[in-house]
């Protein structure tokens, strides 16, 4: 397992990885997994020796590598326009239905999971709403728990993605669903919002899934990025298995669907819609 | 020094303060055949996060698009990192995207951008960096450098903000130190 240099490569670390650990990033794209490595060998002043030697031997510090591998930063409304497209498009429907099942796979730090609640207060349909949050680290999983947020610099950018979200309508304050801690310089989500959503860990490199039911709406921001096309292939067609007809699939704004899928979603505005072609199997 | 033999298979434009206008510049006295695929990495003002595109597309002879991740580098086209998004050049010839945190406080990192273009492209890549009120984007280019490829600094007189260029010329003595429209007519020169 090494090359003419050899040194390990960071595809042969993976291989440790996978095998001293219940995490799988052979198919996460070289790219960026290259660059976390180093980045971890250079945060923590390991050779990959070391590193082997320390995943091997030390479970804490394996999880700190899943953390660093599977960073992915993000804000309240990060890209308003998504977020007043499913507002004005997407929420309608729901008035007269009985229930709305919702997704977050790859919720990191919960961002967007407080952002779709403040959605559905606003829509008048918080109370029949089932949502589920899931991600692979549990570190980022805690802090989307607490819904607690820097304050500093953040504040006036969200109320601005707000804002944008609910141009045209009427605009609803930040401070309405979160609480102002000027000590520990956070807004922290008020309780009305935050026993709402079951959060759960969950690696989407798995294909058995926590829950039973299907889901209305399903978001997976700024995750398949990081995958190589084989593991974006299997997770779209996860999410796609997992979708009502018509149920709607919503990406990150520089994301899209390969050739296969086109026809088995309709891209409308930002998102994505499950379509209801018949499709045989053999 | 520049061999007009050498062709490069890459351009990667960095700036932040002021190469709006730089940059918008050069795209408009470009070529319109222009074949190779120039890549910008430019910090967006913070209130600013659309509309850099369309501002770009207006005079450019190139078309300029915001890539999706994973989307094919073709030649004849200008492809400018989206708005907090790092972007990367893949092995492949092909663009990453990436959500991660800020680099040097800034979402897309042109260190990034360029350290990619270096690692995948070497002597291929031509690496220019603009006027600009931070650091990142010097060590970027000095690996494009180190690769043997191609080193491009604006002349910091010419520049509305000159500690872009100024860290690189710190860090390393590039292959050149041009005006935006001695950038122009480099580029020009390496049309066939």
């Amino acid at each position: 397992m090494q090359n003419s240099e050899g040194k390990m490569t960071y595809k042969e670390y993976l291989l440790v990885l996978k095998e001293c650990s219940p995490y799988d990033f052979c198919e996460y794209s070289d790219n960026s997994i290259d660059r976390r490595i180093q980045k971890i060998m250079r945060d923590y002043h390991l050779t990959m020796d070391e590193l082997i030697h320390k995943t091997r031997n030390d479970e804490a510090f394996v999880e700190l590598v899943v953390e660093a591998i599977t960073v992915n930063t993000t804000e309240l409304f990060r890209d308003p326009p998504v977020w007043k497209f499913i507002r004005e498009n997407v929420l309608p429907a729901f008035k007269n239905r009985p229930k709305i099942n919702i997704w977050h796979a790859g919720c990191s730090t919960g961002q967007e999971v407080y952002s779709m609640m403040i959605l559905l207060h606003e829509a008048g349909i918080f109370d029949k709403a089932e949502i589920y949050a899931s991600d692979i680290s549990k570190k980022a999983l805690e802090n989307a728990k607490k819904g607690a947020y820097k304050y500093s610099f953040n504040h006036n950018k969200y109320q601005e993605n707000l804002n944008a979200a609910f141009a045209d309508s009427v605009v609803p304050k930040i401070t309405d669903f979160f609480e102002i801690s000027k000590e520990s310089d956070q807004l922290i989500i008020k309780p009305f919002l935050k026993t709402k959503t079951k959060f759960v860990r969950h690696d989407l490199v798995k294909q058995e899934l926590p829950f039973y039911s299907k889901f209305d709406i399903i978001f997976c921001r700024n995750v398949l990025i990081y995958f190589n096309g084989g593991l974006q292939s299997r997770i779209v067609q996860c999410f796609h298995d997992n979708l009502f007809p018509g149920g709607v699939m919503v990406l990150g704004t520089h994301e899209t669907l390969n050739g296969f899928f086109k026809t088995k979603f309709a891209k409308k505005g930002p998102v994505y819609s499950r379509t209801n072609t018949f499709h045989f199997k053999y | 020094m520049h061999n007009p033999e050498h062709s490069y298979k890459i351009i990667v434009m960095g700036g932040s303060a002021g190469s709006f206008s730089v940059v918008s510049g050069i795209l408009s006295k470009l070529d319109p055949n222009f074949k190779i695929p120039i890549i910008l990495s430019l910090h967006r003002l913070k209130h600013v996060r659309s509309g850099l595109s369309e501002g770009l597309s207006l005079n450019s002879k190139i078309k300029v698009v915001e890539p999706n991740d994973k989307e094919k580098i073709e030649p004849n086209r200008v492809y400018l990192a989206p708005s907090n998004y790092h972007m990367f050049i893949e092995i492949d010839g092909s663009i990453a995207l990436s959500t991660e945190e800020s680099h040097n406080h800034s979402r897309p990192s042109i260190d990034y951008t360029l350290m990619s273009a270096a690692y995948v492209y070497r002597e291929k890549a031509l690496g220019i960096l603009l006027t600009g009120a931070n650091k990142d984007g010097a060590k970027g280019l000095k690996s494009i450098a180190d690769n043997r490829g191609y080193t491009i600094v604006q002349d910091p007189v010419t520049c509305d903000i000159d500690t872009m260029p100024k860290s690189a010329l710190q860090l390393f003595c590039p292959d050149e130190i041009l005006s935006p429209s001695e950038i122009v007519q480099f580029l020009n020169s390496l049309q066939p």
